[in-house]
């Protein structure tokens, strides 16, 4: 009997455990994925894609009621598209989520507009571009256009998938808006050979978020000058992001009584950590002489991200990893937001969600915000040259890193002038300005008239009644003008297979970033991996689909 | 017409006799399976091998390559580590699986307070979707602040790099299979163990059989058959495991929890490369088989 009592006690305290276990923690991802109306997790994605930053959002902000205005007419007795469905494919975010909330919001105005119908399939990030290509490839024509990633764009045009929308741009009967009022940066990711494929609506790019008011703080910038010589500021290097996250880390930034961190960062594997190691690694290997090669050389496509640039750059970004928390090897995109979000980092680069999450409520660093391009070097590695070449002050490299997702419109489509009249619709200035204000969209901002002037003539009253702090969106405006505006851009792989090349980058970087391998040996195993790759996917096809991508005929 | 006035004339007609008529009835109702394996079995499998000879561009057949994918399988390192990882996670989980299902079915299978409660609480587990297991790992293994590091943290211990480290986030994936299949084990056993004959046990009980001899010498061999085939069925699921890795950490740090089926997953559907996605399901498929055909040889010997 008493061995019975100790079973059942026993089997009591483990069943409390695993009940205890399944409650969580305060602040664990359980959070991420119940709690946030900002943007939907990805809980049911299986896998999550490495690419794109969208559907994986921040879960301690909450989203704003700021709407765009109605912009098309409601078309009464003599509607144009009568009869019509437009299906859209998108990544599963919902109704209130990133990217896919806007199409959800346009719908009636779309429907009144034109006397079509809108449906919307919401797909898991990791199964979006395989339903897409098995829609394509079959014929069966299920989806009218996708809200698709930047680099499908080489399998897409050159597979003949999808449409060009030229002959409809600006054409009577659409709604109007201005391919031109995009930067040069991102409106290179929305024409391919020549034509237009892609409207516009998303504009990814990375740049440096840090705490404003640490580097501000008087007895912060007298112990750091103590410390490493030079007045604490905003960096303009990595060496100095290096100080200034080492300076940082280990120190209370939120008055919480705990050591909290120098920076954060991403890096679970299938979660996009390349991209912080593709906007990290563009001043090492892209220069004043060197303002492409950063993939393949385009006349032999032999792999070129083995290169010392590459590997200097792969060893520097590895050193940074000790200023954040080790956890950040498992974190997915939201979970490192999350942490800046709640004070707990100094420091980090990722995309433009991060600053309008900021000014949503729930942050604790909204009016604390700063923004600024990502730091450069002084010298890189010229692969064309294969030596080190100094610059004259700081090397820095625009990027477009990231998804980028914007319409495109199937070969398939059985209504591909009401698809295009959506998506111009939303790609119209009055709708793009809002979107691009707004946090919980994920759409960010890449159009002059996105910018606050003198950069472009935003007005600042709709940032400041979008939520904004007056001083974020003032550094936030201009950080993302001056990083797609740079003279140098970091080039965006844009091929067939540009998936399979990033996700072979992804792993090894997470390999060497703990511990598995050199920076050295990852980048060596990434680059055989793309010459196979290549081989198998056809090396004349591939260089060609490479030099077309990248303007280089 | 004179094709017709040449033919040879029809064979006689067989009369429907009683045997006949009951073969017909026999292969009616032999139909819809005969349907449904060459639908979902024959098919597939033949269009799978039609595919693993060829190389594939956009998702299409692009040109016949004859055996190159399956000569891919014996060079590609990443395909040697998807097999490394599974042959560890099979190994370890269904080992522990075995040893704790079938301890606990021992330790329920007697008369005690709450028997009925804690047996329907012990299977809980396996009524969840293995995918929502791997997100609630996320969450219970998270490092800042996840319960488990937090208790650690509490006892005066130092938080375990459940996730982030490539030592242990096998581990981690490791318990959360053995914490949803323990169960079907002890379930199974225990069902087992309570089909035994109790005369036997009686009998050897009056003969003064200690405990342990009862377990050697009875009940262990009475449920030889019952075990073989538990284990059987769990290294055959074991080895196809994907979810839960697949939604914990999506096959990292860079290519520590990366399964075999996670592998050949990223082969087929994210970089479209069928034909060698194919080459490796009929690696998987040999590998089972061939465990498959000694365990089952196993068990048809205890059964004879």
């Amino acid at each position: 009997m008493k061995q019975s009592r100790l079973l059942l006690l026993l089997s009591l305290l483990l069943i409390g455990v695993l009940a205890l276990s399944a409650c969580g923690g305060t602040t664990t991802p359980a959070d991420s994925a119940g709690s946030s109306d900002t943007a939907a997790s990805d809980a049911d994605s299986g896998e999550a894609t490495p690419v794109g930053d969208e559907g994986l959002a921040a879960s301690v902000t909450t989203a704003s009621d700021l709407a765009p205005p109605i912009v098309a007419e409601p078309c009464g007795d003599d509607c144009p598209y009568t009869g019509q469905t437009v299906t859209v494919i998108v990544n599963t975010a919902g109704e209130k989520g990133p990217i896919s909330g806007p199409i959800y919001e346009v719908r009636d105005e779309f429907e009144a507009a034109t006397g079509a119908t809108l449906e919307i399939v919401e797909v898991p990030f990791a199964e979006h571009f395989p339903k897409l290509m098995t829609d394509l490839t079959t014929g069966s024509g299920q989806y009218d256009t996708s809200i698709a990633g930047a680099w499908w764009l080489g399998d897409l045009v050159e597979g003949g998938f999808i449409l060009p929308y030229d002959d409809m741009y600006n054409a009577e009967g659409f709604p109007e808006w201005d391919f031109e009022d995009v930067l040069p940066g991102p409106r290179s990711l929305l024409e391919y050979g020549g034509q237009k494929y892609v409207v516009g609506n998303d504009h990814d790019g990375q740049v440096m978020y840090y705490r404003r008011d640490l580097l501000e703080d008087p007895d912060h910038q007298a112990a750091f000058e103590a410390e490493y010589g030079y007045p604490l500021a905003v960096p303009e290097t990595w060496a100095q992001f290096r100080d200034v996250a080492e300076y940082f880390d280990g120190k209370d930034l939120n008055g919480d009584g705990q050591p909290d961190d120098g920076l954060t960062m991403h890096l679970k594997v299938a979660n996009q950590g390349m991209f912080h190691f593709m906007s990290f690694s563009a001043p090492f290997v892209i220069g004043p002489d060197n303002p492409n090669l950063y993939w393949f050389d385009p006349e032999t496509m032999d792999a070129l991200v083995d290169s010392p640039g590459h590997v200097r750059a792969m060893e520097t970004m590895i050193d940074l990893v000790q200023f954040g928390p080790e956890a950040m090897m498992a974190w997915n995109l939201g979970e490192s937001w999350d942490h800046f979000l709640r004070g707990e980092a100094a420091l980090t680069f990722t995309w433009g969600d991060l600053g309008a999450l900021a000014q949503e409520e729930g942050s604790q660093v909204r009016g604390l915000t700063g923004a600024a391009p990502i730091p450069g070097t002084t010298e890189y590695y010229d692969v064309t040259a294969g030596e080190w070449k100094q610059v004259d002050g700081v090397n820095r490299v625009g990027n477009t890193t990231g998804g980028s997702w914007s319409g495109v419109i199937s070969k398939d489509s059985d209504a591909p002038e009401a698809t295009y009249f959506l998506l111009a619709l939303m790609a119209s200035k009055p709708k793009s300005s809002v979107y691009a204000a707004r946090g919980w969209d994920g759409v960010d901002p890449g159009r002059y008239s996105h910018f606050l002037p003198p950069n472009g003539d935003a007005s600042m009253d709709d940032y400041l009644a979008a939520g904004w702090d007056e001083q974020d969106i003032q550094d936030y405006s201009n950080a993302y003008y001056e990083n797609f505006n740079a003279e140098l851009q970091f080039p965006y792989l844009r091929i067939p297979g540009a998936f399979e090349y990033w996700t072979s980058l992804d792993i090894h970087l997470s390999e060497a970033a703990t511990g598995q391998a050199t920076a050295e040996e990852a980048l060596q195993a990434t680059a055989d991996e793309f010459e196979q790759i290549t081989d198998r996917l056809g090396r004349d096809m591939q260089q060609q689909s490479y030099v077309s991508s990248l303007g280089l005929e | 017409m004179s094709a017709q006035l040449d033919s040879p004339p029809p064979a006689a007609i067989e009369p429907v006799t009683p045997r006949v008529r009951k073969d017909r009835t026999g292969a009616w109702f032999l139909a819809p399976a005969v349907v449904w394996i060459i639908l979902f079995t024959i098919f597939p499998l033949l269009f799978a091998l039609y595919n693993s000879f060829y190389s594939f561009r956009f998702g299409q057949r692009n040109q016949f390559v004859g055996l190159d994918n399956f000569g891919r399988l014996f060079t590609d390192p990443n395909l040697r580590n998807g097999l490394q990882v599974t042959l560890w996670f099979v190994l370890v989980t269904v080992t522990v699986e075995m040893l704790v299902g079938f301890g606990l079915a021992l330790l329920l299978n007697r008369e005690m307070q709450g028997k009925n409660i804690l047996r329907a609480i012990m299977v809980l587990p396996l009524f969840a979707t293995p995918v929502a297991m791997g997100y609630l790992g996320i969450t219970i293994f998270f490092e800042t602040n996840g319960p488990i590091n937090d208790t650690i943290r509490a006892l005066g211990g130092q938080g375990i790099p459940w996730l982030s480290s490539p030592k242990w986030a096998p581990v981690s994936m490791m318990i959360l299979e053995v914490w949803q299949w323990t169960p079907f084990v002890f379930l199974v056993s225990l069902a087992g163990l309570q089909g035994l004959p109790q005369d036997v046990y009686e009998a050897a009980e009056v003969d003064g059989a200690s405990g342990r001899q009862l377990f050697r010498s009875i009940t262990m061999p009475l449920m030889a058959p019952t075990l073989w085939l538990i284990l059987l069925l769990r290294m055959i699921e074991a080895f196809k495991v994907f979810d839960i890795p697949t939604s914990l950490t999506s096959g990292g740090p860079g290519r520590a929890t990366e399964v075999y089926s996670l592998f050949t997953y990223r082969t087929a559907l994210r970089f479209f490369d069928h034909g060698y996605a194919a080459a490796q399901g009929f690696l998987l498929l040999f590998i089972v088989m061939f465990i498959v055909t000694i365990l089952y040889g196993r068990i048809s010997e205890l059964y004879e």
